[in-house]
């Protein structure tokens, strides 16, 4: 019992994990919450689906697609629905442009796939349905290596370096003569890539459905609130925590309170520590 | 007072056109087509149903026009599409109404359509057929236009109660239902019902339908001791995670309820044929194969007859007879009421015992406008659907 409440809890956390840094990835680049981080987890799902059930792909090739059309995704998200509101951030009208562009990629998915919920098929056979299933340790490996992933390109890599400089002061990046517009880009396409992974490593446990991108955003956006703004670590212990918290909640209390108790406790961190429990309020020197 | 000459010429004029007018109206009335209103969501996500039930329709009024019509009057079908939007259904039927000047409507099929559609047509007296499973809907003394040749949801509820307690003998029952408007409310009811047989209600709770994975939900229902999982949920993906955690826990406990549990998108999504099995849904008796793989011989006699010219098999039978029957109904009270008078097509119907429909037997009466009998709600085999039909559940002779 407790296996199988910390297998799924698990696996789900890694999932709003995956979201929460996918919304880290674009704010750090745009200082913009994308609210289609969840729709970009939605389409890797139905992407990876359609691409190996109807189109008969190979599971590698499938990811490929998915993650290149989650990518593209990402960069017109940008073009579109972030750089033409960045110079009045203040007046926050990204909030209408993101979710405007997220309820079209909802709508075209139920129109173009379906409305109701579609088979992910099984990627490598391994489990019964149980606690060692592939469905629930799926989510955590694609969680370790995005987390493994960023960590080398931030550390190792000019162009992980450049990203970090945009995200530390893009001004300063901008006048040390960084391409910020381009890096933008790379921003997005790389958060796109991420949520596209979220999803397909998930698409056995959520099942390719165009209604998972709402139930994404959501609670993909609580880890960011929990750990912190820009905080990817902080991202992924909230995330994991938000997700065995929530299977204990189902379980001990079942149906609707489960859902109340984990936005009682989400209100009481945000009450005791608003800036998120992982983050550090930044000092500035005047 | 003064007439005039002038006035004298117009008001006779008027006279006259109006005696022309009064003596030609009986002529015209009965040559004219019967105007059959058809409030159908064709379109959005409530369309399943309604395509169903349109192919009957249609069905139904081509054959009866190809006959020649009802006492040698053709049958016009005036059909709008609702989309499921009340708004559009209220539309809709005034324009019948007012505008159009149909003589009996059919539809909507969805009750909460029907619930905005039911008093505009009772003002109009206007005969109205429709399948809407709300109670409320079906109430002889405010509406006593409106008559239902489907189930309600008491006798849906009481269906279900009566075949778990009696027929798979469980004392402890779990309820669940999705978190729409729908699933909440059936939660409840579907609750009363069992405890009005004795039973014991053990758990009852609403699920998100995407919500990842049940298990702590179905842990949950085994600790209380549940003996059967009773589901009210139009999600293909709840129903499908529910029997795939049912296989995984490897508990053999039964599933009973909603129809969805039967449609193909849970076939598609349930893990192994085995998990698909002791699921029992909500069923009819004539649109149920008995032991010997037939439906009730008129049904059966019908399928055989239609030889391809209604789509069956992505669709469910009883939309398709639902249909049939309701064209039926209307035009078999034109005929026996002599004409398309509201009043008599409404007289009519209240007279009618166990008219032998396709989908039903049905009755009703000046007090009664339920026209099922809740005998003929039945439970089904979910994994067992052929040409839009079911296998009676184990435990119906």
């Amino acid at each position: 019992m407790l296996a199988a409440i910390l297998a799924s809890g698990l696996a789900v956390g890694a999932v709003y994990a995956l979201i929460g840094i996918t919304y880290n990835t674009m704010f750090a680049a745009s200082r913009v919450m994308s609210f289609t981080a969840g729709q970009l987890g939605m389409l890797g799902g139905v992407l990876g689906a359609m691409f190996m059930t109807r189109l008969g792909l190979p599971a590698l090739l499938a990811l490929l697609a998915t993650l290149a059309c989650c990518a593209a995704i990402g960069v017109l998200t940008e073009i579109v629905a972030v750089r033409p509101v960045l110079k009045s951030l203040d007046q926050h009208l990204y909030v209408l442009s993101t979710l405007a562009i997220a309820l079209m990629i909802q709508q075209v998915t139920a129109i173009a796939w379906s409305t109701e919920p579609q088979p992910f098929p099984r990627l490598f056979g391994i489990g019964d349905g149980g606690p060692l299933d592939e469905k629930f340790w799926l989510p955590l490996l694609a969680a370790a290596v995005v987390v493994g992933g960023l960590e080398l390109l931030h550390r190792h890599t000019l162009v992980g370096r450049a990203f970090l400089a945009v995200a530390e002061d893009n001004f300063a990046a901008r006048a040390l003569g960084l391409p910020e517009r381009n890096l933008r880009m790379g921003s997005y396409a790389l958060a796109g890539a991420i949520g596209g992974l979220a999803g397909f490593a998930s698409g056995q446990l959520l099942l390719a459905f165009f209604a998972n991108g709402a139930m994404l955003n959501f609670y993909g956006f609580l880890p960011v609130a929990l750990g912190g703004m820009g905080n990817n670590r902080g991202a992924i212990i909230g995330g994991l925590v938000l997700g065995v918290f929530q299977q204990a909640a189902n379980f001990l209390f079942g149906g609707v309170f489960a859902a109340v108790a984990v936005f009682a406790v989400f209100i009481v961190v945000l009450l005791a520590a608003p800036q998120g429990l992982l983050s550090r309020t930044a000092a500035r020197r005047v | 007072m003064v007439i005039s000459r002038r006035g004298f010429a117009l008001g006779s004029a008027a006279a006259v056109g109006l005696a022309v007018e009064g003596l030609g109206r009986p002529a015209l009335a009965d040559s004219q087509p019967i105007r059959i209103g058809w409030l159908a969501a064709l379109t959005g996500p409530s369309s399943a149903p309604t395509i169903g039930f349109d192919r009957g329709v249609h069905y139904a009024v081509d054959t009866i026009n190809a006959a020649g019509g009802v006492r040698g009057r053709q049958i016009d079908l005036v059909v709008r599409d609702t989309q499921g939007d009340p708004t559009k259904a209220v539309n809709g039927a005034q324009a019948m109404i007012s505008r159009i000047g149909v003589h009996a409507i059919w539809g909507p099929t969805n009750s909460g359509e029907a619930l905005a559609t039911t008093p505009i047509m009772a003002r109009a007296n206007m005969p109205n057929v429709y399948p809407c499973f709300v109670d409320r809907l079906i109430d002889p003394a405010r509406y006593p236009n409106a008559f239902r040749i489907a189930p309600s949801n008491t006798q849906i509820d009481d269906a279900v109660s009566e075949y778990c307690v009696k027929n798979l003998g469980v004392k402890a029952v779990a309820i669940v239902g999705d978190t729409t408007g729908y699933g909440t409310t059936a939660v409840g009811t579907s609750a009363a019902a069992f405890q009005k047989r004795g039973a014991n209600v053990v758990y009852h709770a609403t699920i998100d339908p995407t919500q990842p994975d049940v298990t702590p939900d179905m842990l949950r229902m085994r600790n209380a001791g549940a003996e059967v999982i009773v589901v009210w949920s139009v999600s293909p993906g709840l129903c499908a995670r529910l029997m795939n955690t049912r296989a995984t826990m490897g508990w053999d406990v039964p599933l009973a309820g909603h129809p969805t549990m039967g449609s193909g998108e849970v076939g598609k999504l349930i893990a192994k044929p085995e998990n698909w099995r002791r699921v029992y849904i909500l069923g009819f008796r004539n649109c149920s194969f008995g032991a010997d793989g037939k439906l009730p011989a008129h049904v059966q006699r019908f399928v055989d007859g239609l030889d391809g010219k209604i789509e069956l098999s992505d669709t469910m039978l009883w939309w398709v007879l639902d249909g049939v029957d309701a064209i039926t109904l209307i035009a078999d009270a034109v005929r026996s009421s002599g004409g398309t008078d509201p009043a008599g097509m409404i007289a009519y119907w209240n007279t009618l015992t166990n008219y032998p429909g396709l989908f039903g037997t049905y009755s009703f009466s000046k007090t009664q406008h339920n026209g099922l009998p809740t005998s003929e709600v039945v439970m089904s085999e979910a994994n067992s659907h052929h040409l839009g039909a079911y296998r009676l559940a184990p435990g119906y002779v």
